[in-house]
């Protein structure tokens, strides 16, 4: 391994050399001050180096890739308990650092280490091998992201699709200002991948929204009190239908006199696996009626959540139901989708305006035409 | 003899409102049951409705200005005594369900300043002053909704201010079937029709002052 250059960095390596040669020896030792205790001891050992910023692996050309490990953030990822070995299996404490596979660019580097995410994300991985991502990687681009690119290195936390997919994709909502009616709007209770992995099946989810905090509502840890709260309002276990959400909202909210929490809807993908296989944007979805009309796909499957403390949403099945009945005006005010929420009341009350303005000049007109016949005789 | 009851701005503002209504009616319903008719797409329909919409907002200012700054504005207030409008009206609606089939003429005395009936003058105030003007509003709320999201929110929601201008589109689909009609019954079948393009109406006696 070819780590910084000169003098202060080479005395710098063998420091830490030797430090983690005595972690791994003298268990129970503390070793680094960004080593949280949250940690493994294995862990912190690890971290006796790689806690270092500036810490770097360089290739030819210049190119480097940093080795710094935020420890605070590490232990926070979805990954902690993982440990660096979990995703390092590779790396053998006898010859590292120096051992190991030599890699010619950062790049050759980044693609061999999303191997170590395949270890457990096979699916994904899959997904990711027919997408245009990888299409780009294979055709030699240096931008197109492998797992890293999108989910970071050693503070992976769940975020949205969003978040993630403008870090590359900034001029998106610009782009889509050409031709999409309220776009902003869009990009905000759309999924990327909804449209952007076609194959994928999609969903409504449902999720509480603060009004007061004007954030979304996150259980606190350790609580789990919505996954509770949901199974037993849905007593019969067959997806919360629009009387039983009406009576969650009441028990989310037993203030009435504050801000609601309500629910805010989401078009996305029924399994985030999918959202690795991303199509070129040639292949998007850009039919608005694939949303916009009543039966649509995605309104077929409905979840209501809540974000868990982990930040990944908790998530308990709704009937379709909830979207289109009288009862959504006061359950759902806040989310409301042309055709696919579409109402049948609504449509009945249109029916009938119809049949009355037809019906009424019709009747009015016959009647007028028999006394006018009547008083003739 | 004929009367002039109809200025040109109000023959304007009429036509281009009729023919943007039928418009409005017919896209957003191309856009809200796309799975039914398909005579334009999902987005050419939303951005010929969005348009037309502010077609009609602009041609609702021109209504609005003449009539606040003309006396035209008194053929919707000929005499302010709701006791006596309510009279009328309930005169003007027994007419048209009961009187005109025995062939009772019509109450109404049609003049410069009372063109309208007294069932005209009410209705048509509700519609103009309440009922337009909140289908222009949530018309623009939805069109950008996060634009406008604080007011979106203070209406109570997307739902809510969806489910009005629905409701608000339900209602004039039938109103732009009954209000031809109604135009019809008339002296004339078509006399009011004439009227609307000319300007002028032909009355049998002269004007004068409405019996009660």
């Amino acid at each position: 391994m070819a780590c910084e250059a000169p003098a202060v960095d080479e005395i710098r390596r063998i420091l830490s050399t030797a430090a983690l040669a005595l972690a791994v020896g003298w268990s129970g030792g503390t070793i680094a001050a960004d080593a949280p205790a949250a940690l493994a001891e294995a862990d912190q050992a690890c971290l006796a180096c790689h806690a270092q910023e500036g810490l770097a692996k360089t290739f030819g050309k210049g190119e480097s890739v940093s080795l710094h490990v935020q420890g605070e953030a590490f232990a926070r990822s979805v990954h902690s308990a993982l440990g660096c070995s979990g995703c390092h299996s590779e790396v053998d404490l006898k010859t590292h650092p120096g051992g190991g596979k030599t890699f010619a660019t950062a790049r050759e580097f980044s693609i061999a280490q999303a191997g170590a995410c395949r270890q457990c994300h096979e699916d994904a991985f899959e997904q990711h091998k027919a997408s245009v991502h990888a299409a780009r990687i294979e055709q030699g681009s240096a931008l197109a992201p492998t797992c890293t690119g999108c989910h970071g290195f050693h503070t992976v936390t769940p975020k949205t699709a969003y978040e993630t997919c403008v870090t590359c994709h900034a001029a998106a909502l610009a782009a889509h200002r050409q031709w999409l009616p309220n776009a902003a709007l869009h990009h905000e209770v759309v999924s990327c991948a909804a449209c952007h992995a076609p194959k994928a099946l999609r969903m409504v989810d449902l999720r509480f929204f603060d009004r007061a905090t004007k954030r979304w509502v996150v259980e606190a840890a350790g609580a789990q009190t919505f996954g509770k709260l949901a199974g037993a309002v849905d007593a019969d276990g067959n997806g919360l239908d629009p009387a039983e959400l009406a009576s969650l909202l009441k028990q989310v909210n037993p203030d009435a006199a504050a801000l609601p929490k309500t629910l805010r809807g989401r078009i996305e993908l029924r399994s985030n696996v999918e959202a690795h296989g991303l199509a070129a944007k040639e292949t998007a979805i850009k039919a608005c009626d694939s949303c916009h009309q009543a039966g649509a796909e995605p309104f077929q499957n409905v979840t209501v959540s809540m974000t868990g403390p982990d930040g990944r949403p908790v998530r308990h099945a709704a009937q379709k139901q909830v979207l289109d009945s009288p009862l959504a005006v006061a359950s759902l005010p806040e989310f409301y989708a042309i055709g696919g929420t579409r109402s049948r009341l609504l449509d009945l009350l249109f029916l009938a305006a119809l049949v009355a303005g037809v019906g009424f000049p019709i009747g009015h007109l016959t009647l007028r035409w028999i006394f006018r016949k009547g008083k003739g005789r | 003899m004929r009367i002039y009851v109809h200025p040109l701005p109000v023959r304007i503002w009429h036509w281009t409102n009729a023919l943007g209504f039928v418009a409005l009616i017919l896209t957003g319903v191309q856009i809200r049951y796309v799975d039914l008719i398909g005579l334009l797409s999902f987005r050419d329909a939303v951005h010929l409705h969005n348009a037309i919409g502010f077609v009609l907002i602009a041609n609702f200012f021109l209504w609005l200005l003449f009539y606040l700054f003309t006396d035209k504005i008194r053929v919707y207030h000929p005499e302010l005594d709701p006791e006596k409008h309510f009279r009328a009206s309930f005169r003007q609606l027994r007419y048209y369900g009961y009187g005109i089939f025995k062939g009772d003429p019509n109450p109404h005395h049609l003049s410069v300043y009372e063109k309208f009936n007294a069932l005209q003058s009410m209705t048509y105030q509700i519609i103009m002053l309440l009922l337009v003007p909140l289908q222009f509003v949530t018309g623009v709320l939805l069109w950008d909704l996060k634009r406008f999201s604080g007011m979106v929110d203070f209406f109570g929601g997307v739902r809510v201010v969806d489910t009005v201008h629905v409701l608000l589109f339900i209602f004039f689909t039938a109103f732009v079937f009954l209000h031809p009609y109604l135009a019809s019954l008339g002296h004339t079948t078509f006399g009011h029709f004439r009227a609307m393009l000319t300007g002028y109406e032909e009355v049998e006696e002269a004007p004068g002052p409405q019996k009660d």
